[in-house]
């Protein structure tokens, strides 16, 4: 028996943060059904597309159920109260006016596990409530120091593909929901949880903001201010990209010996990383390894590297970890039917997370609403 | 110590260091377990040490570490060790993120474990998991981003791809634990079983990108770092504002665009044939993107942001720490809160994600200081009275 096997959660989410929390709980093992509205979800129109499908739908969609309600139409809207009435949590992700034009505000369905994501909480004014993805990236700090040493002139990013911030405020919304929903099995009570995408951005920075939040470090302007200083960066080999974290001495004495102690590193000082660590001699230093780790394979000089003790790791591509020998060893990728879906971080000696069903067409399973 | 919020009742025993492990306990604790950082003057969390001389009140530490409690145990006597058991024999969940190997060397591998508490959760957080071709290997974050395929997704266009900040990484696996530890106690409360939990932290970061590794294997296209650009929407980035600001700007359709137009006062743009429907905006989006570059210059990033938001065209600030920090909006929307710690210290910390009701934990102790909660842990859980604690504390066992 799966984890959360016998829990119902319906999830009436149109957006990413939404689907993917209640995809992390489906693939625990949690009967998912989705409320789409005729036509579809919006996200089956998010490409990329492969054989006329969303790729960005199927991945979110796997292991759930679907129903097409018209919620702004009265008998639909009572069916999706008749489907409440045998479920255990329901899943949100619209602004607070929607929900209240559609009788679900948080707080309305006090027997219910009820979470609603939104970009900046309940509370917040409504006309905030329409920011992306890149936009929460923004206000919540992650895109103004990202990526680390970027010049005033170059613009901030929007992190790693398109929806960081959205899986970041979906593990907050599963983990919520989930700990509520095992007090609720204990006392029979509900719990309404209001997730803010921007405050679970601030969480993740703790302890770089937190020490400034709490003056125990100087906040500023700069885009530099989340950064280490130090060499750590990444940098272009014969084959790709490696990335180079250095910061002891253990790890200069390892890099030294690796790179064949090559005369220009015998100027820099042993404890330099700890103690000597100025922008001028940072420099210096990438423009020398700059040149040496162009002729290097990635692959090659990384193992080497770990066996040196010293920090330098593959930038992987899709493709890389697509046939990954670790990752084939702990099974991250699961098929179904020769489709690689990938899962969980977790290995589980217990009953695993794992995909049973792909995405249900739109509809499939409307006898549920019945 | 009873609590409230949705976990009360749960106690959880961490063995953690640095960010990823310590962050799973604090989420834990926020959702009102009763989370107990295991601790040893002679083997110390290296937050306690970094920015300070007075371990008690380290920065790093403080910034991450509330609402956990600290017993001192030296893990490196017998005696230790056997306190240490009977802690354990008193858990639901024990979190470690020590190096591999490092928990079977002190005798806490999950058969050991397991002997002393036969449903117990134990979560071991390692670079690559715990065992298979390369998990003997260890790294930081910046390397978890790198090799989990996130770190490829980020850089200015035609740049080597720099990455996500070198700060990132840790706290998301921190937080990936514990929902897989709160899963775990589901199973548990449905069939009476345990489990260990193997956490790969490069895994972690993959399902960051989970969607475009998934349609990599489908369409064989190969994602790339692109900066700001986005396949259906454009505009679509981050635009310079005076002082050096940056606002972040999206259009997805029609509605959005004639807005943005009108906001901007730019009727050229909207009369512009390179922008006038949403397929050429998107062929078209470098020189949309300056265009749009050319007039956001001369806005304040917060003004802008607002005027445009309440037009219905998502922007916002790109912030940096100082408006963070300053943010009156943030602070009234309860990110921040205030805690007090063991001497009486109050101080700002980052709140957690969530505000639940009717049941939510509350966020008020600061960090703890070096063995404060001996005296519970021993004395109130264990058994042991002031004179044999003293004695324990003498003999520096708890150390």
């Amino acid at each position: 028996m799966t984890a959360l096997a016998g829990l119902v959660i319906v999830e009436t989410a149109e957006r990413v943060c939404g689907e993917y929390a209640a995809r992390l709980l489906a693939v625990f093992g949690a009967e998912v059904i989705k409320v789409e509205r005729p036509g579809g979800a919006p996200t089956r129109a998010m490409g990329p597309f492969h054989d006329g499908e969303s790729t960005l739908f199927r991945y979110l969609n796997s292991n759930k159920k679907s129903v097409l309600l018209d919620l702004d139409c009265s008998g639909d809207r009572a069916l999706l109260d008749r489907l409440l009435t045998r479920a255990d949590a329901l899943i949100d992700d619209h602004r607070p006016e929607w929900a209240a034009a559609h009788r679900l505000s948080l707080g309305g369905l006090p027997d219910l596990v009820h979470c609603a994501i939104t970009p900046f909480g309940q509370a917040a004014p409504s006309h905030w409530q329409i920011a992306r993805p890149i936009n929460v990236m923004n206000a919540g700090g992650w895109g103004w120091h990202t990526p680390s040493e970027t010049p005033a002139d170059k613009p901030p990013l929007q992190g790693a593909g398109r929806f960081m911030s959205d899986y970041e405020a979906g593990i907050e919304a599963a983990l919520c929901v989930a700990a509520s929903l095992l007090a609720r099995r204990r006392t029979g009570k509900g719990q309404a949880i209001d997730i803010s995408e921007v405050a679970v951005q601030l969480s993740r920075a703790d302890a770089v903001l937190g020490r400034m939040l709490a003056g125990d470090a100087d906040p500023g302007p700069e885009r530099t201010r989340y950064d280490m200083g130090g060499p750590g960066a990444a940098f272009a080999c014969a084959d790709g990209h490696v990335y180079l974290l250095m910061t002891t001495r253990t790890h200069w004495r390892g890099l030294c010996a690796l790179m064949g102690d090559p005369d220009w590193a015998i100027a820099f000082p042993d404890d330099w990383l700890e103690f000597h660590c100025t922008p001028d001699r940072v420099a210096d230093f990438r423009t020398h390894f700059r040149a040496w780790i162009a002729h290097q394979a990635k692959d090659a000089v990384s193992d080497a590297a770990q066996r040196a003790g010293v920090p330098l790791v593959q930038v992987n591509t899709a493709a890389d970890i697509a046939h990954h020998r670790q990752y084939t060893h702990r099974g991250y990728f699961q098929s179904l039917d020769g489709i690689a879906y990938p899962t969980v971080p977790y290995r589980m000696s217990a009953p695993p997370a794992r995909i049973h069903s792909h995405a249900p067409m739109a509809g499939a399973h409307q006898a549920e609403a019945a | 110590m009873n609590r409230a919020g949705p976990l009360a009742g749960i106690r959880v025993l961490e063995i953690t260091k640095v960010w990823a492990g310590p962050y799973a306990g604090k989420l834990l604790a926020f959702l009102g377990a009763e989370v107990i950082k295991v601790e040893s003057r002679a083997n110390l969390d290296e937050m306690r040490a970094y920015g300070g001389v007075d371990i008690d009140s380290a920065p790093y530490f403080r910034s991450i570490n509330q609402e956990v409690l600290s017993v001192q145990v030296d893990m490196k006597s017998a005696e230790g060790m056997a306190y240490l058991h009977r802690m354990i024999a008193l858990s639901d969940v024990l979190i470690d993120n020590l190096r591999p190997g490092a928990m079977e060397r002190s005798g806490l591998s999950y058969e050991a474990v397991r002997a002393i508490r036969p449903d117990i959760i134990q979560l071991s957080i390692k670079m690559y998991g715990s065992d298979g071709p390369l998990g003997y290997q260890t790294g930081y974050a910046p390397c978890f981003a790198a090799l989990g395929g996130l770190n490829a997704l980020v850089g200015h266009e035609g740049e080597t791809p720099a990455g996500m900040n070198i700060r990132y990484g840790d706290s998301t696996v921190g937080a990936s634990a514990a929902l897989a530890i709160v899963a775990a106690l589901h199973h548990r409360e449905t069939t009476g079983e345990g489990q260990f939990i193997d956490l790969s932290a490069v895994e972690t970061l993959s399902t960051m990108i989970g969607d475009s590794l998934f349609a990599h294997g489908l369409t064989g296209d190969l994602p790339r770092a692109q900066g700001n650009a986005h396949a259906e929407m454009a505009p679509h980035g981050c635009y310079p504002c005076t002082d050096g600001q940056w606002i972040s700007i999206t259009v997805a359709d029609e509605v959005e665009w004639t807005a943005l137009v009108a906001t901007l006062g730019a009727p050229l743009l909207g009369q512009d044939a390179r922008f006038a429907d949403h397929a050429s905006r998107l062929a078209h989006r470098t020189a949309l993107d300056a265009a749009i570059a050319a007039i956001s210059i001369t806005h304040d990033a917060e003004i802008l942001a607002e005027t445009l938001l309440l037009a219905g065209v998502p922007a916002c600030k790109s912030q940096s720490s100082l408006d963070l920090i300053g943010s009156e909006a943030l602070w009234s929307l309860g990110a921040y809160r205030l805690v007090t710690d063991a001497r009486g210290e109050t101080r700002p910390v980052i709140g957690p994600g969530w505000r639940m009701s009717p049941d939510e934990a509350p966020i008020e102790k600061g960090a703890p200081l070096l063995g404060e909660h001996n005296i519970y842990v021993y004395g109130d859980l264990l058994g042991l009275g002031e004179r044999e604690l003293a004695d324990l504390m003498a003999r520096k066992i708890a150390y």
